[in-house]
C-alpha cells in the first residue's frame, strides 16, 4: 500500500492553527455568566449598577442611606453610566465573558425587547414576580407588561409616563382657545386650524427624522390612546386594527392641516426652534417630557406652560396614552444577586420612595396608591406656573392603557417608521401605510430568528 | 555534533573531505536555521490568528446557527443564508450599498483626481493650504460630521433651506427625510469626507511622472487634454488602481455617514450592508443571522476586488 507524501512543516502549522481555533469557537461562543462565588446573605456589599440617566445614579446614590435602615445589607453603589442600547449589548458581552455583568441594570424599554429574544430574560435576570404578587393591584399592571415575559415580571418600571398635553396658557389665551381640555381631538383640530391657518400657529409635533423611536412613538402615544396597540399581550402584531388606522388618520389629518408640525428631533435642534420661537405652542407627550423636551430647550418660558389631559378621540378611547421608560433589573447567578433584587425593590416601591422619585426627577409613581398622596397633590412646579400637577395625572392614571413588547420591536420599529413618513406625506393612505408595513413585517420576521 | 559522528561505528557513506564547509553552509543557512526565524515571524501571526483568522471563523461558525447573544448557539446549517435570499431588507441593502460603491469610484474618485491635478497645477499659490482644506474632513470625527450635516440639513430650522429660502423660495426640501434626496445628501457627505484624502495618493503620483513626457507630449502638438490623457493616465495607473480597489472595498462596507445622518432611513432607503449587520446583531438579537449578512459581504467584497486587481492589473509588471 502506498501512502501520500509527508505533510511539509507549513501544512502542519496550517492545520494546527485551523484544529485550534475549530476548538476554540464552541467553548468561546458558549461561555455564559455561570458565576460559583458564595452568594453574600447580609453585611458590606458593592453593587455595579448600570445606567443610562444621570437622573438615575443621583436617585440611587441618594437613596442608599435611606433604603439601608432595616436592611440586611450595607450597600455601597459602583456606578457606571452607558448608553441605552449599548448597555444592553455591553451586559450580554459580559455575560458571555462569564463575567463583568452589573448587579443592578437600568434598561430603556425600548432596548429591553431585545432581552425577551430566546431566554436570555430567564437567563439573565432576576424574576421578581413574587414582588407583583405581593403588591397585587396597587402596583400599576400596565407598567408591568412591558418587563414581563411569559408571566414572570423581569424589571420595575422607574415611571408610570402618562400623556398629556402642554400647552403655552399664554398663546392659548391670545389666541382665544380654550384652556379646558376639549371633550374630542376633533374639536381641537377645528378650533386649533382657525389659529394656525392664520398666524401659523402649531398645536403638536411629530418625529419625522433618523431617530427610528421618535418616529414610532408619534404614532404609537396616539394609537394606545385610541385603545390600540403595537402588539397584543401575547406578542402577535395588531397594527392592522381600526384603532391604527384611526390613530393614523388623526396624525395625518393634524399635520395636512397644518395643525401638527414635523420635526426631526423631538429633544434638540429642531424642536427647540419651534418652542423657542413660539410657533409650537403645545405638544402631547409623556409626562417626562417636561424635564428632558421642555424645560432644557426654553427654560426663558417658565410660567407659561401648563399641562392637562388629552381630548379623546371621537370614537372613545382613553384621556391619556403612555410613552418611554426604564425598567431596574437585578442580575441573576451572582454572589450580590439578593441584595441587588432587594436594593431594587426598596428604592423604588415604597411609597415613600415613589414620591421622592417624582420630586427627584419628576418620574410619576408606579403605585396607584401614591396617586392620593395629599404631599404630591398639593405640590406645585414653579416652571408652570405654580400648577399642582398631580392633579392632572391623578385624574387621568386610572385610563392608562397597557403596552405590549415583543421582541420584534425593532423590526417593527424600521417597517412601521418608513411606512408612517409616507403617511404623513401623503404617498400612502393610512390603512396602505399599516398594510405595507405589516406585511414586510410578517417578511422579516418569516423565521423564528 | 563530534560526539555524534564517532560513536556511530557503521554509519552512512563516508562524508567527502570538500563537503564539511558545505555542510557548516547548510546550517548556517535561513532554511535551516532552528527555530529563530520562526520565533522572529510568531508575534504577527499569533495576533494576526487571534484577531483576524479565529473571528473569521468564528462568523462562518455563527454564521451557521441560531443565537440571540447568549447560551449556546443552535445549528441551523445555511437556513440564515436561505432566509437572507428571501430578505426584502437585504437585498435594499445591498442595493444601497452598491449605490454607494458607485458614487465612491464614479464620482469621487474622478473628482479626488480633478483636486489632485489642480493641487498639481505650476505656479499655484498657497498649495499647502489647500491641501490641508482639502484633507481636514478626513481628520474630522464622524460623530462631528453628523452633527454639522444635520442642523446644515434639517428640513425646517436647516442651514442649506433657509439660504434656499431667502434666495429662491424654495426653503422645505427634505434633504434627510426624502428617500432620494437622503442618498443623495450621503453621497454628497461621501464626496466631501473622501475626496481629500484620495487627492494625497493621487497627487503623489503626480508628482512622480517625469516632466519631460510632458515636454516631448507638448513638442509633438498635444494640448492639455491630450497630456492628460496620453501622459498622465497611463502614468498614475498603478496608483489610480489602488484607489479605486480601496475606494470600492470602503463603500461597500460603509457604515458611518448612514448610520449618523439617517439611521438608514427614511425606512431603509439608506440602509447599507454594514448596517444591516449591525442592525441584526446589536438591535435585534439575530447574532447568527447577521455573521451570515457578514460572510456574505465578505464574499462579495473578495470576489469583486479579486476581478478588479486582475483587470486593473495591479502588482504586476507593465
Amino acid at each position: 500500500m502506498s501512502i501520500g507524501p509527508s505533510p511539509t512543516r507549513r501544512q502542519l502549522l496550517r492545520w494546527g492553527l485551523v484544529g485550534a481555533a475549530a476548538a476554540a469557537l464552541p467553548g468561546a461562543l458558549t461561555g455564559c455568566a455561570t458565576q460559583t462565588a458564595a452568594a453574600v446573605r447580609s453585611g458590606d456589599v458593592t453593587l455595579d449598577l448600570w445606567t443610562h440617566d444621570d437622573g438615575y445614579i443621583t436617585f440611587f446614590t441618594d437613596s442608599v442611606p435611606v433604603v439601608q435602615s432595616g436592611s440586611r445589607f450595607r450597600y455601597e453603589l459602583d456606578v457606571t453610566k452607558i448608553g441605552s442600547a449599548d448597555l444592553v449589548t455591553k451586559v450580554l458581552a459580559q455575560a458571555v465573558a462569564g463575567t463583568g455583568t452589573p448587579d443592578v441594570a437600568g434598561f430603556e424599554i425600548g432596548n429591553f425587547a431585545r432581552l425577551l429574544r430566546g431566554n436570555i430574560t430567564e437567563e439573565l435576570l432576576v424574576d421578581l414576580s413574587d414582588v407583583r404578587d405581593r403588591l397585587g393591584d396597587d402596583l400599576i399592571q400596565a407598567r408591568v407588561a412591558p418587563f414581563s415575559k411569559d408571566g414572570r415580571l423581569y424589571a420595575l418600571d422607574s415611571d408610570a409616563p402618562l400623556v398629556v398635553q402642554y400647552y403655552r396658557e399664554d398663546l392659548f389665551r391670545e389666541d382665544g382657545l380654550s384652556l379646558e381640555t376639549p371633550e374630542t381631538w376633533a374639536e381641537f383640530l377645528d378650533a386649533a386650524e382657525a389659529v394656525s391657518s392664520r398666524k401659523g400657529t402649531r398645536y403638536g409635533a411629530v418625529g419625522v427624522g433618523s431617530d427610528l423611536g421618535q418616529v414610532l412613538q408619534g404614532f404609537q402615544i396616539p394609537l394606545m390612546q385610541a385603545g390600540g396597540n403595537l402588539f397584543d399581550a401575547e406578542g402577535r402584531l395588531t397594527i392592522e386594527t381600526p384603532e391604527a388606522e384611526r390613530a393614523l388618520a388623526f396624525l395625518v389629518d393634524g399635520i395636512q392641516r397644518g395643525v401638527f408640525t414635523t420635526v426631526t428631533d423631538m429633544y434638540g435642534g429642531s424642536i427647540q426652534a419651534a418652542l423657542k420661537s413660539g410657533e409650537l405652542a403645545a405638544v402631547s407627550m409623556p409626562s417626562w417630557y417636561a424635564s428632558y423636551g421642555i424645560q432644557p430647550n426654553v427654560p426663558e418660558q417658565a410660567g407659561r406652560w401648563r399641562i392637562r389631559p388629552l381630548p379623546r378621540m371621537t370614537e372613545g378611547g382613553s384621556r391619556t396614552s403612555v410613552g418611554g421608560g426604564t425598567g431596574f433589573a437585578a442580575l441573576r447567578a451572582k454572589p450580590n444577586s439578593e441584595a441587588a433584587a432587594e436594593l431594587v425593590e426598596k428604592v423604588y416601591l415604597s411609597p415613600a420612595q415613589q414620591v421622592a422619585r417624582y420630586k427627584a426627577l419628576g418620574y410619576l409613581p408606579t403605585l396607584r396608591s401614591v396617586y392620593d398622596d395629599p404631599e404630591l397633590l398639593a405640590l406645585g412646579n414653579d416652571y408652570f406656573g405654580g400648577q399642582p400637577l398631580f392633579e392632572v395625572y391623578a385624574e387621568i392614571v386610572d385610563e392608562i392603557p397597557p403596552y405590549y413588547q415583543s421582541p420584534d420591536m425593532s423590526i417593527l420599529q424600521t417597517v412601521l417608521s418608513g411606512a408612517l413618513l409616507d403617511a404623513y406625506r401623503g404617498r400612502r393612505t393610512p390603512a396602505e401605510a399599516l398594510s405595507t408595513a405589516a406585511d414586510a413585517f410578517r417578511g422579516q420576521t418569516r423565521s423564528e430568528r | 555534533m563530534t560526539a555524534v559522528t564517532t560513536t556511530v561505528p557503521a554509519g552512512p557513506p563516508a562524508v567527502p573531505a570538500d563537503a564539511a564547509p558545505a555542510a557548516r553552509t547548510r546550517r548556517r543557512s535561513p532554511s535551516s536555521g532552528g527555530n529563530a526565524p520562526y520565533l522572529f515571524i510568531a508575534p504577527f501571526y499569533v495576533l494576526y490568528v487571534l484577531f483576524m483568522i479565529v473571528p473569521v471563523l468564528a462568523a462562518v461558525y455563527l454564521s451557521l446557527t441560531e443565537w440571540v447573544g447568549l447560551g449556546t448557539p443552535t445549528f441551523v446549517g445555511a437556513r440564515n443564508y436561505a432566509d437572507l435570499l428571501r430578505d426584502t431588507s437585504f437585498r435594499t441593502a445591498l442595493g444601497n450599498s452598491a449605490v454607494y460603491v458607485l458614487v465612491s469610484v464614479l464620482i469621487v474618485v474622478p473628482c479626488a483626481l480633478l483636486v489632485a491635478q489642480a493641487l498639481n497645477a505650476r505656479g499655484l499659490r498657497a498649495r499647502d493650504l489647500f491641501r490641508v482644506t482639502f484633507f481636514v474632513p478626513m481628520v474630522l470625527s464622524p460623530i462631528v460630521i453628523a452633527l454639522v450635516y444635520g442642523l446644515l440639513l434639517d428640513r425646517s430650522y436647516g442651514v442649506v433651506n433657509t439660504v434656499l429660502r431667502a434666495l429662491f423660495g424654495i426653503g422645505s426640501v427634505d434633504w434627510l427625510g426624502d428617500p432620494t434626496l437622503a442618498k443623495v445628501a450621503i453621497s454628497f457627505v461621501l464626496l466631501w469626507r473622501w475626496v481629500g484624502y484620495l487627492s494625497i495618493f493621487f497627487l503623489a503620483a503626480l508628482q512622480a511622472v517625469p516632466r519631460e513626457l510632458y515636454e516631448a507630449a507638448a513638442l509633438d502638438g498635444a494640448g492639455a487634454l491630450r497630456r492628460f490623457t496620453t501622459v498622465t493616465l497611463p502614468a498614475i495607473q498603478p496608483v489610480s488602481a489602488f484607489v479605486v480597489v480601496t475606494s470600492f472595498i470602503s463603500a461597500a462596507q460603509l457604515f458611518d455617514e448612514p448610520y449618523l445622518l439617517t439611521r438608514g432611513g427614511p425606512g431603509e432607503s439608506t440602509l447599507s450592508v454594514a448596517m444591516f449587520i449591525y442592525r441584526a446583531a446589536f438591535e435585534r438579537q439575530q447574532l447568527g443571522y447577521a455573521a451570515a449578512a457578514g460572510v456574505v459581504l465578505f464574499l462579495v467584497v473578495f470576489v469583486v476586488s479579486q476581478v478588479l486587481n486582475r483587470v486593473l492589473a495591479i502588482g504586476r509588471a507593465q
